[in-house]
């Protein structure tokens, strides 16, 4: 069988609604409350379900066979196996401290600051690789063969190496790290191939550097007009009052360019590394502009404050549904080829870290 | 899709030509990403037969189960095959419904109970698991071994080293002090600690530390037994160790794991026990002074004072009951008796010096 998508309509495609959404968050979020948090995981689960079953690609449907017993087990060992050796970590150094061992409780404090950087980069991949693995299209699915401990240490001194040099390095560890976690992965007998480059991302990455100089200048402004305005209405006293509330709308405008430029970057760092991604014959894209990300959060924002909070249960909704929608693939897929993944899957014991499953891609 | 089944059969005779037994169907093997196409009719026993263009198979019922529900349709799993999918018209004829698995929504227990009674349960659960938590520092406290405790106190605060006050003198009328108000074989660790400030604490693992600020405030020895006794009486009743398991179970609770002992420490000190505590502590401190002679009038005399306005007292007046009513509990248990001095004028001017002619102390600004 050979399937060809050139048609004018997306290969990926959602059809969920917000209101049969709420019927599944606004139970999971009462049963969440009365479980004192522990129904999260099956909550978090089901939502899963939900938005995979609603995503179409190309002709089927997504399905997430995750469960949520795997994912409290998974916060369980990562509690017993880390937290808890962290906070005995904690207790050393204060002991170490409180018998002038400074030297001694600096270091391990260090270490320990590194340790939990490797590991973040370690629970990045294995959330991916998670993800992976229990996602279904047409009764196959994806996965990894390998542990992510390697990726552990690239995440550790690319990110250092990135901070380096004020920072510039940032945008190029970024693209290496995605390659180098989505060149692991792979779906079906096929694996993914990724070659993001830096390069193209840099220019809006420089708009950070432009956000201190900015500061200054709207503060300047926005101090000298308000202390006029302040002069005009209220003499002497009128002018000290003018030029705070000019600095703190300068400060809150500032924040503002801020998250615009955030915004720039991350819409056009999206493009890039979703764009640079193939898996066998078929090309993937990512059509978000600056403004529909603004647009996304601008609108997560005015939802969480309307509702008082409780509209926080469908940002996971929306945030899918972002993702799908503005997601593009183009090419052949030969589906008698397409066969079912060996690549090892968590099942008892050493796969249970698998689901140490903080955020995704 | 189900037009003809308002006539309800009888399920146990067959008919496999009987529209109320099949129904179109799609399937997936998990080993390729081909699609079936085709019919799925139950034969009459245990088993449904898949039947398209594209091959044929049999899937005993047994051996199904609910996947999840999609629009408009249910998706079935195999037990034996983990990646076969079939996938079935949500309004499937009766006849072939009753065969298949149930549908599952919240998780096995919660759809066993239904929402409202599980919600009603966990939250009874959710509500006695609180209190247990809320109250275990009263009744695991003191069952905790106090060799534990010790362990636990060394492992966190360690010795003082040279932060403690040490004369030959000043360390004898300790001790002497100590053996009055502390009958037990292993005495808690006193000491008196180079800080300004009145006030007097006891830390994890038997260790009590008196302020020098507050030997220096004390008019008499019997003032110093009466607050080292009090200390003492807080490790004794393993108060310590209560208020420790609770502020570490506050930590637990605000902040995850990510607890700095430091605050566990010395929020001791800066949260202090519940007001029975010390109340127990004060009757602790009354009954070895009644058996060691010593005049409760000075520990009363000193909540006196602490009762005025002498502000660097301020440190143990918030933490503890109404000096007012404590001083009146000191000298009710005064009455009738007497008394022999706790320690000499030389004594008690020993350990007033303590601090002064140690010639190597060091500051406690680590701490306070
Ligand atoms: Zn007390």
């Amino acid at each position: 069988m050979h399937y060809e998508n050139n048609d004018a309509d997306s290969a990926f495609g959602f059809d969920g609604n917000w209101q049969d959404f709420a019927k599944i968050a606004l139970p999971n979020l009462l049963l969440t409350i009365v479980t004192l948090g522990i129904y999260r995981f099956w909550a978090t689960t089901r939502e899963r379900k939900y938005l995979w079953a609603h995503t179409r690609f190309v002709d089927e449907r997504l399905e997430w066979t995750g469960k949520g017993m795997e994912l409290f087990i998974g916060f369980v060992l990562v509690m017993l196996l880390f937290f808890l050796p962290f906070s005995l970590i904690g207790m050393v150094s204060e002991a170490l401290v409180a018998r002038g061992q400074a030297l001694w409780a600096v270091l391990l404090t260090a270490g320990s600051f590194f340790f939990i950087l490797y590991l973040t980069g370690v629970a990045q991949f294995r959330a991916l690789r998670y993800r992976m693995s229990r996602t279904r299209w047409r009764g196959i699915r994806g996965g990894s063969n390998d542990q992510g401990f390697k990726f552990g240490w690239s995440y550790l001194w690319k990110t250092i190496v990135g901070q380096l040099p004020m920072g510039l390095l940032v945008p190029w560890s970024m693209t290496s790290l995605w390659n180098e976690r989505w060149n692991k992965m792979s779906f079906g007998p096929y694996h993914f191939d990724a070659d993001a480059q830096s390069g193209d991302i840099f220019g809006r990455y420089l708009l950070f550097y432009l956000a201190p100089i900015l500061l200054f200048v709207a503060m300047a402004i926005a101090a000298v007009t308000g202390g006029g305005i302040g002069f005009g209405l209220g003499g002497e006293a009128g002018t000290g009052v003018g030029v705070g509330l000019g600095i703190a709308i300068a400060l809150f405008v500032w924040f503002f360019a801020l998250g615009l430029i955030a915004a720039a970057f991350y819409a056009k760092y999206f493009r890039e590394v979703v764009g640079s991604a193939r898996w066998k014959d078929l090309r993937f894209g990512f059509e978000a502009s600056t403004a529909d990300w603004i647009k996304l959060y601008l609108g997560d924002f005015v939802l969480v404050v309307l509702t008082l909070g409780i509209g926080f249960i469908f940002l996971s909704y929306r945030h899918w549904k972002f993702f799908i929608v503005h997601m593009q693939a183009d090419g052949n897929i030969l589906l008698d080829e397409l066969t079912q993944s060996t690549t090892r899957t968590a099942k008892h014991g050493e796969g249970l870290l698998d689901a140490f499953d903080m955020g995704a891609i | 899709m189900a037009k003809d089944c308002s006539t309800p059969s009888t399920w146990g005779r067959s008919d496999m030509s009987e529209p109320a037994f099949q129904s179109f169907a799609q399937w997936y093997d998990g080993h390729t990403a081909i699609k079936h196409e085709g019919e799925a009719i139950w034969d009459g026993g245990g088993l449904l037969r898949l039947r398209g263009a594209s091959g044929s198979l049999e899937v005993p019922f047994a051996d199904l189960e609910f996947g999840e529900e999609r629009l408009g349709e249910t998706v079935y799993r195999r037990a034996s095959e983990p990646d076969f999918r079939l996938i079935l018209p949500a309004d499937l004829p009766p006849g072939l419904a009753s065969k298949l698995p149930e549908r599952q929504t919240y998780g096995a227990w919660v759809d066993k109970l239904g929402l409202g009674k599980a919600t009603a349960i966990f939250a009874a659960v959710s509500v006695a698991a609180v209190a247990l938590f809320m109250t275990a520092p009263e009744w695991l406290g003191p069952r905790i071994p106090q060799s534990w405790e010790r362990n636990l106190g060394d492992a966190m605060v360690g010795d003082f080293g040279n932060r403690l006050c040490h004369t030959r003198d000043g360390d004898r009328a300790l001790t002497k002090l100590l053996a009055k108000v502390d009958p037990e074989q292993e005495k808690v660790r006193a000491g008196v600690a180079n800080i300004g400030m009145v006030n007097a604490v006891a830390l994890p693992g038997g260790q009590v530390l008196l302020f020098d600020g507050l030997v220096q405030d004390a008019e008499s020895p019997e003032e110093l037994a009466g607050v080292l006794g009090h200390e003492v009486g807080h490790v004794r009743e393993r108060h310590v160790m209560t208020a420790l398991l609770r502020q570490f179970g506050l930590t637990i609770l605000l902040s995850g794991a990510n607890t700095t002992v430091g605050d566990t420490m010395f929020g001791l000190a800066a949260m202090g026990y519940s007001r029975d505590a010390e109340r127990e502590a004060d009757e602790y401190s009354r009954e070895r002074m009644a058996e060691s002679r010593i005049s409760p009038l000075g520990a009363a005399r000193f909540f006196e004072r602490l009762g005025g306005d002498d502000e660097g007292l301020t440190g143990w007046v918030s933490s503890h009951p109404g000096p007012a009513e404590r001083a009146k509990a000191y000298r009710a248990a005064a009455r009738g008796k007497t008394f022999e001095p706790v320690l000499t004028a030389a004594e008690f001017q020993a350990l007033k010096d303590m601090c002064q002619q140690d010639p190597d102390v060091e500051s406690f600004d680590l701490f306070f």
